[in-house]
This record gives C-alpha cells, structure tokens and sequence, in this order.
C-alpha cells in the first residue's frame, strides 16, 4: 500500500490524497454549475413537456367522453333518426365571431345579437336532430353538446400552446402552461362532472337563485315575459312581488334582463327595489352555501343582461339589491349539495327581510332568481 | 334508465335525494331521486293529513365513510 501511494499522485505532484480529493470536489462542483448554466433550462423544458403531455392527454379522454356523452344522450333519450355523429363533430368546432369593439357604442346590442342568434340556432338544430322533441330533452341536449364544445376548445387551445412551445423550445410559454395545467384540468374535470347531473335533469348549484323564488311561485298564474323566462305576481306583506325566473324544469337561463326591462318599461311598474337571487363563486377557504348580501346586478355571464338590468335600474333610480349564494365552481355546475338546498330556506327569510327592511307596504318589488333552472319548475 | 336507485357521484360518492314537503302540515319525506323529479313537481299524498305533496329540495349528499 505505502509502496502505491509513494509512486503514485503523490510522488509525482508532491500533493497529499486529502488534496487529491478537494480538488475533484471543487472541479465536479464546477462542472454541475456549468452544466446546470447550460442545460438547465431544457432539463426543466423537458420535464415541463412531460408534466403538460400527461395533462393533455387527460383533456383529450374527458372531451371524447363529453362527445360520446352527448352523442349517446341524442340517441338514447332524444332518439335522433340518424346517427348524429358527424353532425355533433360539426357542431363542437362551430364559431362565434364577437363583434368588433374599437367603436363600442352600442357594443352590447351587437354581442346581444350575435349571441341570441347562436342560441336558436342551437336550439334548431337540436330540435332538428332529436324526433323526442319535448323542451327539457332539447334543453339538456342543448346543454351537453355546450359542454362537449366547452372541453373540445379547451383541448385545442392546451394542444396549441403544448405543441407551439415544443416546436420554438420557448421556455417561458412552456413553464406558464405547466403553472396553469393544474387549474385547467381542475376546470374540465368539473364540467364533465356537470354531464352526469345534466343527463338526468337534477337542479344544479347554479340553480340556487330559481329554487329559491319557486316557492312564491307555486300555484301562481305564470306568464312567459322573455325568451325562455316566466314571470309571477305575489304578495308579501303588503308588497306585490313580480317573480321572475327562467321557464323550468328545462335547463334555461332565461332572459332576465329582458324580463325586468318589460315590467318597468312596457307594464309600467315602479319597482321601489329590484332583488336578485344568485350563485356566487366562492374563494378558497369559503364555506359552500354561505350567505353573502350586497348591492349591483347579480348576475354572471357575459354582460348583456347585467348591463340591461343596470341600465332599467338606473334609468328609473330602483336599487338593485343582491343575495348571493356561496359555492365553488364543481358545486354550481353539478348536482346541488345539500348545503346550498338548504341555504335556499336563509335565503327566502333574507329576502323577506330585505323587502321589509328597503320598502314600504304598498310598494312594488322586483324579484329575479338567476341561473340554470334545470330540475327546478314554478 | 328509470332506475330509482339513487344517483351516485363518481368520485365523491354523492347519493341524491328528493324531499318531499306537505304544504299544509309541513312534513318531510326524503327518498332516493327518481329521473323525472323536478322541484314543485306533485308527489305522492302526505302521510299525515292526506294532503298533495311538492318536492320541494333536490340534492346531494355525501354517504358517511363506510366504517
Ligand atoms: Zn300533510
């Protein structure tokens, strides 16, 4: 051994073996700095690849089990004719070309127009295509084939960036899809879940708003006042309430903005409130179906009827006030959990409170549940 | 298709039921959701005083953990 060692390294350099081992220390320590300087980047790229491919691949099974969903529902429930196949594949890649807002004057009338133009011709189409042409089948066709559309885009748009980031080894476009992956799928999962409690037509979350002033309307003469919405004439203490709901069990949303537009406008009522019943998203860490009051429109969407209740409410100075329903974006689009049925027993004693608290007897009040009124009649 | 078993959630095993709630005496009737039911849908007459009753609740509710 002493022989080795004193004709080796050592003899020949004069350094001592703890030296030896210092110096391998300090030039792989380098050399990992060098090498994470130059290929750092594309190890994270490669697994950020990995991380976005398995998540891809993910989207694509959810949207070709929403295509077959839909397809198998417009068969088994709507008994369509013909194999509606490739009228569905058709359908999922249809567009709607927003109109254009550098001039945005009078820019809603223009979304409203291009949005209710899709709408009945959705519902032709289905209408078209099913020979079980009763309205909450076509309503939840109409329903399934958004979700199968909604899943077939995020898919597409996933693949988009995936393949972009891969062609152009763009670091930074891969590492935001990675960061965003997570919440995309969380958001996909949830809409494939809403196709169970669709099929089947049970109230949704969302649905909350028209469960709630069901209960004034029951036994009430209906009128239908908008597309798709219906309207009630009750009392509460003194007040006549004018209900306004989307056209269940069907799965509906209505036209509410329209629906409050006429009764001030065209029956000429002087509403010394406007109420609204809704769902709201709740934040991380809220609980679901917790209560929450305010003022302004509650409504979600894409803004044609909140601007027109806020333009009524404005023009004619009725306050508009909110009662919201908590809950996470899974529990509006899926089959209502017991926490938000209940709260709709808090919300009507709300609401009463609210219409004893900001009006008078005599006084007139507006009442507008919103959302998805699937598995929720009048 | 029209099976009254109750509904089942594929993940969080949610069963869903349908209330049912006499408008005169006020009482309540839980029972699996059936396809069909809708919310102020005419169910069966109450128990109690013979009176139609209204579903008035459909929801979900997680099955306690089997233990
Ligand atoms: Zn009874």
């Amino acid at each position: 051994m002493s022989l080795i060692s004193s004709i080796g390294l050592q003899g020949l350099t004069g350094l001592s073996s703890g030296d030896t081992v210092t110096i391998i220390y300090i030039i792989f320590f380098m050399g990992l700095f060098v090498f994470q300087f130059a290929f750092g980047t594309r190890i994270q790229v490669y697994f950020a690849l990995n991380d976005i491919g398995r998540g891809l691949s993910k989207l694509k099974v959810m949207k070709e089990k929403s295509r077959k969903e839909a397809i198998d529902y417009l068969v088994n429930v709507g008994k369509a004719a013909n194999d509606p196949s490739q009228r569905v594949d058709q359908f999922l890649d249809y567009v709607t070309i927003m109109p254009v807002g550098i001039d945005p004057q009078g820019l809603v009338n223009k979304i409203d127009h291009v949005v209710t133009t899709n709408n009945d011709r959705v519902r032709a189409e289905v209408g078209a295509l099913v020979t079980q042409n009763n309205p909450v089948t076509v309503s939840i066709s109409e329903n399934l084939l958004e979700v199968a559309t909604a899943l077939n885009m995020i898919h597409k748009v996933v693949r988009h960036y995936y393949i972009l980031g891969k062609k152009t080894n763009s670091y930074f476009t891969l590492i935001q899809l990675q960061m965003l992956m997570p919440m995309i799928i969380q958001e996909s999962d949830a809409l494939l879940n809403a196709v169970d409690s669709f099929k089947v037509g049970q109230p949704v979350g969302d649905g909350i708003g028209p469960v709630s002033v069901s209960k004034f309307m029951v036994g009430k003469e209906k009128r239908a006042i908008a597309k798709d919405t219906v309207m009630a004439i009750s009392e509460y203490k003194g007040r006549k309430l004018y209900i306004v709901k989307a056209d269940g069990p069907m799965a509906y949303v209505g036209q509410p903005g329209v629906a409050i537009k006429k009764i001030v406008e065209e029956m000429g009522v002087k509403p010394s409130a406007i109420v609204m019943i809704d769902a709201a998203l709740k934040l991380e860490g809220e609980k679901t179906g917790e209560i929450a009051e305010g003022v302004g429109a509650a409504i979600g969407g894409i803004g044609v009827e909140k601007f027109q209740i806020e333009e009524v409410a404005t023009t004619h100075k009725v306050p508009l006030y909110a009662i919201l329903v908590k809950q996470s974006i899974l529990e509006a689009i899926t089959v209502m959990r017991k926490e938000i049925a209940e709260a709709s027993e808090r919300v009507v004693q709300t609401l009463q409170r609210v219409i004893e608290e900001k009006t008078k007897e005599g006084d007139d009040v507006v009442v507008a549940g919103i959302g998805n009124t699937l598995g929720v009649a009048q | 298709m029209m099976s009254s078993v109750p509904a089942t959630d594929r993940k969080s095993k949610l069963l869903v039921y349908s209330i049912e709630e006499c408008p005169v005496c006020g009482q309540k009737t839980k029972r699996a959701f059936a396809v069909g039911d809708y919310v102020t849908k005419e169910a069966a007459k109450c128990t109690k005083c013979g009176n139609q009753t209204r579903v008035s609740l459909v929801y979900a509710e997680s099955t306690k953990p089997s233990g």
